[in-house]
């Protein structure tokens, strides 16, 4: 009676090491090589990328350093204890690259983790992938957000167009500052902070008068000018390691890859010979039984 | 008070117009590929109550 609903035998596991059937360890294989085919490609694309971001990173950088020289040597600070601050994400839409986005928000939660009670951050998101990690916890601070980034080598139009929104902010802020990853070499970046300056906090550098014909029309296009120089950095400076973390992750993913199909060639093989051994076994014992 | 500050740009839009003038002056062979540094695809998107609400494609950049 019992017999209908007796226990069908199942594996609990088919992927058990020695249980998988050759042709389970061969479309493992193949899968596990076209895998290492993608990889490979992506990384010699990045490489190519890489290259001309470096390249363009060289004339890219004096313009931040100009606007940061400018305000280090007139001496223009803004002050965290007042309450308005800003905080810029710089990221991209692309991911596949390494820890690099991930690093600028850890940066941003953890200076937010920082601010003095009383204080109120908003936030400028230039990337989907800043995006998607911080609208969860912050949704309510963001101001703005930008995307298509990161799949055309950014121009200085991309920064104008980014900094003219900033200034058209509503928002009056007195502490601001820029996240994004600067290019060390190859194999390193460095997340660093940026200050923006607001025309309040310019006009209030205490040693402005090292300047020659400075009036408030000048200042005020050197604010616009400034502003637009250290976004157009920054954009030069995230995709340039972007790139090159996304040519590092890819060469350890196909290097993994590699690793994983000469693993499995092993177990291929000695499967095939205990298949072969197994048989001749049988026939062998089965001639020995007549 | 400059020209463009009364019409109501900022530097940086003024800056792009004459950056825009100067590459339409380029000779022919330069000009394609200052014309590729001209075109921007970023778009922006203004935040209200924590959710994305207007989309603006084209800031006044390209006008």
């Amino acid at each position: 009676m019992f017999a209908k609903t007796a226990v069908v035998f199942v594996p609990q596991c088919t992927q058990v090491r020695g249980m998988a059937t050759l042709k389970d360890i061969r479309m493992r294989l193949k899968s596990v090589t076209n895998i290492q085919k993608i990889t490979k490609s992506m990384k010699m694309v990045s490489a190519a990328k890489y290259a001309k971001a470096e390249r363009e990173l060289g004339p890219a950088r004096s313009y931040g350093q100009g606007a940061q020289t400018f305000f280090e040597q007139a001496e223009i600070k803004q002050d965290s204890e007042k309450p308005n601050h800003l905080a810029v994400a710089m990221t991209s839409d692309r991911g596949l690259c390494g820890g690099v986005h991930s690093s600028v928000v850890k940066m941003i939660k953890h200076t937010l983790a920082e601010k003095k009670p009383g204080t109120q951050t908003k936030m400028i998101i230039i990337g989907d992938k800043a995006k998607a990690m911080l609208q969860k916890i912050y949704g309510g601070d963001i101001l703005l957000s930008f995307n298509e980034i990161g799949k055309k080598p950014p121009v200085f139009a991309d920064a104008a167009k980014i900094a003219t929104e900033i200034l058209d902010l509503d928002y009056n802020y007195d502490y601001a500052n820029l996240y994004f990853n600067t290019f060390k070499s190859v194999v390193a970046y460095r997340t660093t902070e940026a200050p923006i300056f607001s025309l309040a906090n310019m006009t209030q550098g205490t040693k402005l008068n090292l300047y020659d014909s400075l009036d408030d029309q000048v200042l005020r296009s050197y604010n616009e000018f400034a502003l637009v120089s250290t976004v157009y950095f920054a954009l030069k400076e995230a995709a340039c390691s972007e790139q090159s973390s996304r040519m590092t992750a890819m060469d350890s993913a196909s290097k993994n890859a590699g690793e994983m199909i000469d693993k499995l060639t092993l177990t291929f093989n000695r499967t095939r010979q205990a298949v072969i051994t197994k048989e001749l076994i049988e026939i062998i014992s089965g001639a020995a039984a007549l | 008070m400059s020209f463009w500050r009364q019409a109501g740009l900022s530097y940086i839009q003024f800056s792009a117009v004459c950056a825009r003038a100067v590459r339409q002056a380029l000779k022919p062979e330069l000009r394609e590929k200052a014309l590729v540094r001209d075109q921007s695809f970023i778009k922006s998107t203004k935040w209200a109550d924590g959710k994305p609400s207007k989309r603006v494609t084209n800031t006044n950049m390209n006008t």
